[in-house]
């Protein structure tokens, strides 16, 4: 245990499967006017300094900023490709996922990798089921991993036993993403069609985006209230949160948010959702997010 | 010397004499003053292994080079002794008028030893020093000894006195002026058990500053610097702010550390005591920041309240009305309590009740208001349940057994303020190795965690690193002494700190002098520990944060596991440079240049 890290940097995205029963590579199916592995990659790109995709040998994907893969044997099943990707990752565990997840739950994605310290692999369970491509796992089960591909033994789950494995149980899961849309993933033309509508609607239902800002400390006490409800344009910055904060209260201008209105004073700092601590304005709030604005002095 | 009187008072209260002696160059430019002063005074003129309670435990209290400049923020003074609550190193800050009325009382220190015939109170003057009955103060508040004795002396004379927790050797009692305490560790039941009720001050003696243009100049830029965004929290709405941010974030400790959030958190929170009950803002003697708030309770009482008291007698007890906790504050004050151990031992207890042990606690419950406010003169007075209760958390489990001991909530018998060390790790380190045991004062560690600079969720190497850096931090300004407040409005603190002790001492005194310095505080009085008996397991945490994961909030699921703790705590030791067991090597004692036995003083001799 000794100096283990617990940083996940890495994440993986499998995009190389067969897809058979869909009829054609789920990693290139329009979704939200690009394909859906950009709209995966772009996801995870907020998470995770480094992304992974392991893609099957020659198969065609668009330009990706990420460290592209190859299986030296295509099809080999999700050990194979988690295998691949573990040994790209820059980091010491990565959290590997599937390309055809388009409500991938990013708060969930966080929760999961937070809870790796004193484990090998943290894996959710979901409907029962643990889910193998949703899961954490730490660069040091590679060797099991590389025997089970050498045996044919081509389902994960045969490497839970033999490693600290924690399995986060349904309803710790929807704590952080309460109807399990990350699970909602895509093997036929009618899920592909069910996913397109519900995109749309969610996407109805959000446009513009809605975000929740809740106001601690000194913001409340200048701004009089505590909860604002905001609407922005789809992936809104902070900055873009901020800007639209100041129109709705003016009173927060100077002493909580910046006179040029995209950032806040020293004093202050955003939290997202109650988990990480944003210092840059650039980054995208997502549909839903909760931003807590406080002191950036926790003193007492 | 400029900044120094050069000068330490001895008291020995058993022969009613008094002498004066050299505080000396070398002690002060390797220690400062403050805590720093205090823990090397302490080292030297504690008898190794002494009884904190008896006799010649030294009650020290330290002034600082900076107190009295009128540089914002410093009128500041260090209590430091051996705990009675932990047996280790007691070191509490208090501030305003007293501290003032130290300084200008021309000694750089006072070291009080023996034990008073009969209740007494010190006074020191311009004309001597004098030990004066005090028979007709003993039983009463701290502040209305304060009253008392100022009635008696006249209106120039500056107090800190013990309340009733005091006189009756509550382990977690404080030393208290004009309303503020030296809170932790029961530095007030070793004044009590020396049976001195107050020290009384009044002086006239010349703070000499060797830079007078210099040092105003830096007064005025620092007073700026003090009143800009930095300070927003302290000026706008105090300390209490907290509790709302951390009940978020899943990192307020609630029902005895059994969740991270409080469902009543919104009606207890700073922003709704300041929409409801706000009565006036207060602030130290030398303060631009002035961060205290009074509320007004329905009663029609003013009462003083800081996050850790409201933490500790709020969510940590279950109490919700915020009448309650005000009442509760109240009470502690009166009698002289941390509230902090207050709660923690409350918390320990309503957790015994709810596991069917101490029936003589009768119905202090989680949330019971009622019962809170009957236990806390009980506390003081030593009576029924109170007298085991005043002996802390861990002293009473050790007491009561039956596995009690899990759910004290303390480390080193000090116990925890109000950051969940679960989903704050770095500061779950600095709890665990902070030499007075869990204490979010002689480290700022929870501000890695709240930078977004680490994720406080989970620990890798580097930690160690971030709590040495805060401790020395920490360390330096204590012994310079400035308020912590003030701490963000340094753009390079040591560069900044350093040039003013310069402009103050006329020393040539450098960044690196300063951070050596601070490195060397903290060190002795991990050493005065290590002398004291202290262990590797002395360093870790409670229990209940090791085996329970976090039941509520957004970092619910969250362990802080043994092994990860322990991989801390080891990187800690590496970047302390100490051995893997946390102990200090004697090349590390000599670099810093202290003494490498516990046979000889540091410098001077006792």
């Amino acid at each position: 245990m000794t100096g283990e890290s617990d940083k996940v940097g890495s994440a993986v995205v499998l995009a190389g499967g067969k897809s058979s029963r869909m009829g054609r590579p789920k990693a290139m199916l329009p979704f939200g006017g690009e394909p859906l592995i950009v709209h995966v990659v772009r996801r995870l790109g907020l998470l995770f300094p480094d992304v992974v995709v392991v893609a099957a040998p020659g198969q065609e994907l668009p330009e990706l900023p990420v460290t592209l893969v190859r299986d030296d044997v295509a099809y080999q099943g999700p050990v194979g490709g988690i295998v691949y990707g573990l040994r790209a990752c820059g980091s010491a565990a990565g959290y590997v996922t599937s390309c055809d997840v388009p409500f991938l739950s990013l708060p969930l994605v966080s929760h999961l990798t937070s809870r790796l310290p004193g484990h090998d692999v943290v894996v959710p369970n979901w409907e029962g089921r643990p889910q193998p491509l949703h899961a954490v796992y730490r660069r040091s089960v590679l060797p099991l991993l590389e025997g089970q591909l050498e045996r044919g033994e081509l389902r994960p789950v045969f490497l839970y036993d033999k490693v600290r494995t924690l399995k986060v149980e349904e309803d710790e899961i929807r704590t952080v993403d309460p109807d399990g849309s990350s699970f909602f993933n895509m093997n036929t033309p009618e899920d592909y069609a069910a996913a397109l509508a519900r995109w749309e609607r969610t996407a109805m239902e959000a446009a513009p985006d809605r975000c929740e800002v809740e106001l601690l400390g000194v913001a409340r006490l200048r701004a009089r209230t505590s909860r604002v409800s905001l609407d922005l344009p789809r992936s809104a910055t902070l900055a873009q949160v901020l800007s639209a904060l100041a129109l709705e209260l003016p009173a927060l201008v100077g002493p909580v948010i910046t006179e040029t209105r995209d950032g806040l004073t020293a004093g202050h700092v955003c939290n997202l959702n109650g988990r990480d601590f944003v210092r840059d304005a650039s980054r995208p709030v997502e549909p839903g997010d909760r931003l807590l604005i406080m002191s950036s002095d926790a003193g007492g | 010397m400029h900044g120094f009187h050069d000068r330490l008072l001895h008291v020995d209260l058993s022969t009613r004499r008094h002498h004066w002696q050299k505080t000396g160059e070398s002690r002060l430019r390797a220690f400062l003053g403050g805590i720093g002063l205090g823990t090397s005074l302490l080292y030297d003129f504690a008898p190794p292994g002494v009884e904190p309670l008896g006799p010649d435990n030294p009650l020290i209290l330290a002034s600082a080079p900076l107190a009295g400049t009128g540089l914002t923020t410093t009128a500041k003074y260090a209590v430091v002794t051996k705990s009675p609550l932990t047996g280790f190193i007691a070191d509490s800050l208090s501030s305003s008028h007293f501290a003032l009325a130290l300084k200008a009382a021309g000694v750089d220190a006072v070291v009080i030893a023996g034990r008073a015939r009969a209740p007494s109170y010190l006074f020191v003057d311009d004309d001597g020093v004098e030990l004066r009955d005090a028979r007709h103060l003993w039983g009463r508040s701290a502040a209305g000894a304060e009253a008392a004795i100022r009635a008696e002396l006249g209106g120039d004379v500056r107090v800190a006195a013990v309340g009733a927790a005091g006189e009756n050797g509550v382990r977690f009692a404080t030393i208290s002026n004009e309303g503020r305490h030296a809170g932790r560790g029961g530095v007030g039941a070793v004044m009590g058990s020396k049976n001195l009720k107050a020290v009384a001050l009044s002086g006239g003696a010349r703070i000499s500053v060797a830079d007078p243009e210099g040092v105003a100049a830096a007064a005025d830029a620092l007073r700026r610097r003090s009143l800009g965004e930095h300070t927003a929290k302290y000026r706008e709405i105090g300390t209490v702010a907290n509790l709302a941010a951390f009940d978020r974030l899943g990192a307020l400790p609630t029902r005895n550390f059994q969740q991270p959030t409080f469902a009543a958190a919104d009606g207890l929170s700073g922003e709704s005591l300041t929409e409801n009950s706000f009565s006036r803002r207060h602030g130290c003697a030398s303060c631009t920041i002035r961060c205290e708030r009074l509320f007004k309770s329905l009663s029609g009482n003013e009462q003083r309240m800081e996050y850790e008291t409201l933490f500790a007698l709020g969510p940590l007890c279950g109490l919700e009305d915020p009448e309650a906790v005000l009442e509760a504050a109240r009470l502690c004050d009166e009698y002289g309590l941390d509230s902090i151990s207050t709660g923690g031992t409350l918390a320990w207890a309503m957790e015994c009740v709810e596991q069917g042990l101490l029936p003589e606690a009768g119905d202090l419950r989680f949330g019971s208001a009622e019962a809170v406010l009957a236990a806390i003169p009980a506390i003081a007075e030593r009576r029924g349940v109170g007298d085991l209760l005043a002996e802390g958390s861990r002293r009473a489990a050790l007491a009561l057994g039956h596995g009690s001991l899990d759910w004290a909530m303390q480390v080193k018998g000090l116990e925890l303020p109000g950051y969940e060390p679960r989903s704050l790790k770095t500061m779950a380190l600095g709890l665990a190795v902070s030499p007075r045991g869990a204490c979010h004062n002689r480290s700022g560690a929870y501000e890695a965690d709240f930078s977004g600079a680490v994720d406080r969720l989970s620990s890798e190497p580097g930690r160690g690193a971030l709590v040495a850096a805060s401790e020395d931090f920490a360390a330096a300004q204590d012994s310079l002494i400035v308020c912590k407040f003030l701490r963000r409005c340094f753009d390079d603190f040591y560069a900044e700190a350093a040039d003013l002790l310069a402009k103050v001492t006329g020393w040539d005194y450098s960044a690196d002098e300063l951070r050596r310095a601070a490195e060397r505080i903290h060190t002795l009085k991990r050493w005065f520990n290590q002398r004291e008996g202290w262990r590797p397991e002395d360093d870790g945490l409670p229990p209940r944060v090791l085996t329970e994961s976090l039941a509520t909030g957004v970092a619910r699921g969250t362990r802080l596991t043994a092994e990860e703790l322990q991989a801390m705590i080891r990187d800690y030791y590496g970047a302390r440079r100490w051995d893997e067991s946390g102990r200090i090597p004697e090349a590390r004692l000599k670099e810093l240049g202290l003494p490498a036995g516990h046979d000889g003083a540091w410098a001077h001799g006792r």
